[in-house]
């Protein structure tokens, strides 16, 4: 017989006794299931075959293929700072000022997102008697990416209790969700605090503490700490912060811009040049940027087998499809905006990538996720550029057709059961 | 160009439950079963379709001042509108018992009540306050309608799909429903803010 690795034995041996300790033993289970798949089987008797990509597995490689976007993003925070202010304006001057600053930013809201999130998971967990379901391991990492970079941590907490409290557990868990959970508390910020993430300026972090120093701002220490760690190293050092806001900063979105302008307004400011909107460094939500990095995110998903590509491409096809639509119609110049640039702006590709081809929420049927996409692709496509109350329309594309994806679902299904029965 | 706005505007934008939540009754009730649910939508359309402009016709040659009896009558419209929308739901009941029993047995009491849908009886009373001519009415009870009904259809195969899921015990049933109409509530608002007029050329 093969030896036990190390770790399982020292794990098998801290196991907490389930009956005497049992919100400790759920807690041990769900830290067990990390790092080994358990050996259980459902039944006695019979074969059982069983792959061993389980739920958690599956939920981690969603984790991976955002890391390149947690990358970007912790750098575009800085680098956004620094730009609007004027200091380090290329791309990799000062680059580690920019990457203290966005982990000083970031971090926090992970935190916070992981910490609420993960709480009301526990605490359901063990108030049902169920092991911890990892739903959560996927959604506490979309949150942070698709939020402003300086959303207040006490909003991002109210945000999630309600997406994760009435979004979820009230449906009954992991896996049972109607409406995707990200985009909820998304909404919920959305909705119930339109002033910090309407997005019609730009969201680029500490513009309103210019000509403050930064040792006096939040987590003061961190950048006094930093401050001496590069004055060692005869580096750049934070200093006494931005004096004034650089004169070629312009406040408005791309998206904004578009929308007053045209394609013509958005080329027209410097440092919304093509290049930058496809690399990512733009201001915008924190993992929406980057559209590369996002594509790569999502050809590993497409890889490994957990994202489905009808959705994705049915998606494309739509926006592409409403896009080409409106610049035959022409009305408005965003209608203008030809659209392939369409696809440079906004946080299309990471609504792509990781919010439609959520599987528990998306249409179930295959017939039913070309539909899916392709309404998804014209409904964003429609608020974006038509509806003037909100700046961009992914998110609630998506929340619209998850609210119809058990209808399209079902009329699939009963014209299969037409079909078939015509046939026999 | 106005009817076609109108009927846009009331089936997505303003859509009657989801917007304004009227015709909640029914709504919550019936919304068990994608068959029932699209039966009932298909009477709230016949009903609000055929009933906003006759009380139109009623409104303004026999209430208003204007009218052909020169008498300010405005004081009887709840009553005269709430006997014509009886009457058609009489209509409609008899032909669905006549042509399908099955979904009149599963309509149950339902199909009656649709008398006091407020969502029938408040669609006369916009077309009123936002003084529609007779064709926007007539687009604005279909659309209405059409905006109810798919309400509903979407509320039926959700409430289908969680069917099977480990719900709440306190929240079974109706207390999912109560939450999902919220929730759709939400994602409804993408439509909201769009004004179908702007976008003419």
């Amino acid at each position: 017989m093969k030896k036990e690795p190390k770790l399982l034995r020292f794990l098998k041996r801290i196991e907490p006794d389930k009956k005497k300790r049992p919100l400790l033993h759920t807690f041990y289970d769900g830290m067990f299931t990390f790092f080994f798949t358990p050996n259980e089987v459902t039944a006695l008797q019979g074969v059982q075959i069983r792959d061993r990509i389980d739920l958690k597995r599956t939920m981690i490689f969603v984790v991976l293929a955002l890391q390149l976007s947690y990358l970007l993003g912790t750098y575009n925070i800085g680098h956004q700072h620094f730009a609007a202010l004027g200091q380090y304006t290329g791309l990799w001057e000062g680059w580690h000022l920019k990457l203290v600053y966005g982990l000083i930013k970031l971090v926090p809201l992970f935190v916070v997102s992981y910490a609420v999130g993960l709480g009301i998971e526990f605490f359901m967990a063990s108030r049902k008697g169920h092991s911890i379901a990892e739903g959560y391991l996927v959604t506490g990492a979309l949150i942070p990416l698709i939020m402003p970079p300086d959303l207040p941590l006490w909003i991002l907490a109210l945000s999630i209790v309600f997406a994760v409290w009435i979004g979820k557990e009230a449906f009954g868990g992991t896996g049972m969700n109607v409406f995707n959970i990200a985009l909820l508390a998304r909404a919920f910020v959305f909705f119930a605090y339109p002033q910090s993430i309407s997005g019609d300026e730009v969201w680029i972090s500490g513009i309103e503490k210019v000509g403050m120093a930064y040792q006096g701002m939040e987590y003061g220490w961190i950048y006094h700490l930093f401050d001496g760690l590069f004055r060692s190293l005869g580096w750049a050092e934070f200093g006494s912060g931005g004096q004034a806001v650089a004169d070629a900063f312009t406040g408005a979105t791309p998206l904004a811009l578009a929308a007053k302008g045209g394609w013509e307004a958005v080329t027209q400011v410097p440092h919304y040049s093509l290049s930058h909107m496809w690399w990512g460094f733009i201001p915008g939500s924190i993992g929406e940027t980057s559209k590369p990095l996002i594509l790569a995110g999502a050809l590993f998903l497409l890889v490994t087998g957990i994202a489905n590509w009808r959705i994705m491409v049915s998606m494309f096809l739509g926006a592409a499809f409403m896009g080409w639509i409106f610049n035959l119609w022409g009305a408005t110049p965003f209608m203008q905006v030809p659209w392939q640039y369409q696809f440079f702006m906004g946080g299309f590709f990471f609504a792509m990538a990781f919010m439609a081809t959520d599987p528990v929420t998306a249409a179930a049927t295959n017939t039913g996720k070309w539909v899916y996409g392709f309404l998804i692709g014209i409904l964003g496509m429609f608020i974006r550029v038509v509806n003037v109350a909100y700046p961009e329309g992914w998110m609630l594309a998506i929340l619209f057709m998850n609210a119809a994806a058990p209808l399209i679902d079902h009329l699939v299904k009963r014209s299969n059961i037409r079909w078939r029965t015509q046939k026999a | 160009m106005d009817a076609i706005n109108i009927f846009i505007k009331s089936a997505f934008i303003e859509n009657m439950v989801l917007a304004y939540f009227l015709g909640m009754c029914s709504f919550l009730a019936v919304s068990k079963s994608v068959k029932t649910a699209f039966g009932l939508g298909l009477a709230v359309i016949f009903v609000l379709g055929i009933t906003m402009p006759i009380n139109w016709v009623i409104n303004t040659y026999l209430l208003s001042e204007s009218g052909l009896l020169h008498t300010d009558l405005t004081f009887l419209r709840f009553i005269l509108f709430i006997a014509v929308i009886a009457s058609m739901v009489q209509l409609v009941e008899m032909v669905i018992e006549k042509f399908s029993p099955a979904l009149y047995t599963s309509l149950g009491i339902f199909l009656p009540l649709i008398t006091v849908n407020c969502a029938i009886l408040g669609g006369s009373l916009f077309m009123i306050s936002r003084e529609y001519n007779f064709t926007e009415s007539v687009a604005f009870g279909l659309g209405g309608g059409f905006g109810w009904f798919l309400a509903i259809v979407m509320l039926a195969a959700i409430r289908e799909k969680i069917r099977y899921s480990d719900v709440p015990a306190p929240l079974r049933g109706l207390g999912m429903a109560f939450i999902l109409t919220g929730l759709m509530g939400i994602a409804f608002m993408s439509l909201m803010g769009i004004d179908p007029a702007a976008l003419a050329k």
